[in-house]
């Protein structure tokens, strides 16, 4: 019992502090038609690591849901959606899911 | 290449006054294809087609046929173009762009013997929010045996603001002028905006009653 104790303490001292989370939700400057989205969607969707996109052009706001396990660093996300011509005001990891986003925004009447 | 400035410059002042802008973008976005139409009240008649391997440049071609509605004169043209985008400002609930472009193509026409190098320059500004939006844009083709130049002014405002899977509803308001004995004076036009996704369709009529129809897909 001892030993499994031991072992089951290494193990989760090896686990990362933190999980990757969720979504990332970005706030976008320049966001303000559906061309616009077309093309943050469609760079966003070339990551491994991404699960689902939602952009909204009330909110200024694209989320990204990752795939369990995956994260995409700040870095990445800022030169992506500078590459597809668009400003990143700032970035915010949360733990709800895209479907939690979706309904928030929902509520917000976006 | 002349630039010269006809009647047309009351739509250029007017562009100068509204931070200009543009309505079908010549770069929609990276990576993206680009196929436009459109037929423009019987004087105008011009197909395109772009690839944007960046949000700042795109590549394709184009034919533009123009008849005149002063004389029997046409020129059909077809040209490969460079669009790129010189200037962009994103601002928190609003976009501006300014592009400019040059290419070259082969042009024939029914007043000139065999074809002509084309030459096509231009420049496109516009200024866009999600309800009101303005563009000027100003397409010279020239050769040894024409110069035409089409300047176009749009605003536009949209009834109420969508977001990016609603149907978008857009009132537009136009003003076209021809130099080189295309047409007499300006052409003011109405047309309704609609789109939604990559696709975009606007349609209205002339002052004179005649129909003027784009369409556009980005995908």
């Amino acid at each position: 019992m001892r030993i499994f104790l031991l072992v089951f303490s290494i193990a989760l001292s090896l686990l990362p502090a933190t999980a990757p989370a969720a979504t990332i939700e970005m706030d976008v400057n320049g966001l303000v038609c559906a061309f616009c989205a077309q093309g943050i969607e469609k760079k966003l969707r070339a990551f491994p690591a991404t699960a689902d996109v939602v952009v909204s052009l009330e909110k200024k706001l694209v989320a990204v849901a990752l795939k369990p396990g995956q994260d995409i660093s700040d870095s990445d996300l800022t030169a992506a959606l500078t590459n597809a011509g668009y400003s990143v005001k700032a970035i915010h990891r949360e733990d709800e899911s895209l479907d939690a986003v979706r309904a928030r925004l929902k509520a917000s009447g976006s | 290449m002349s630039y010269e400035f006809s009647n047309g410059r009351l739509i250029f002042a007017a562009a100068l006054m509204f931070p200009a802008l543009v309505a079908a973008k010549p770069i929609a976005f990276a990576n993206g294809t680009t196929i436009m139409a459109e037929y423009g009240a019987g004087t105008m008649e011009e197909v395109q087609a772009f690839y944007a391997p960046y949000y700042w440049l795109s590549l394709g071609g184009g034919s533009l046929r123009l008849d005149s509605d002063e004389t029997d004169r046409t020129r059909s043209i077809e040209y490969l173009r460079v669009n790129y985008l010189a200037k962009r400002w994103n601002l928190d609930d609003a976009q501006a762009n300014v592009f400019v472009w040059g290419g070259l193509g082969t042009a024939t026409g029914n007043d000139f013997r065999g074809s002509r190098l084309d030459r096509d320059a231009g420049f496109q500004a516009d200024y866009e929010t999600r309800r009101v939006y303005a563009s000027f844009v100003s397409d010279l083709h020239e050769s040894s045996a024409y110069s035409h130049r089409v300047d176009t002014l749009q605003l536009g405002f949209a009834p109420h603001e969508t977001d990016y899977h609603d149907l978008a509803v857009w009132f537009v308001l136009q003003a076209r002028d021809y130099t080189g004995d295309i047409h007499r004076g300006t052409e003011y036009a109405a047309l309704l905006r609609l789109f939604k996704g990559g696709a975009w369709v606007e349609a209205g009529f002339t002052g004179d009653g005649k129909p003027q129809i784009m369409m556009m897909f980005n995908f």
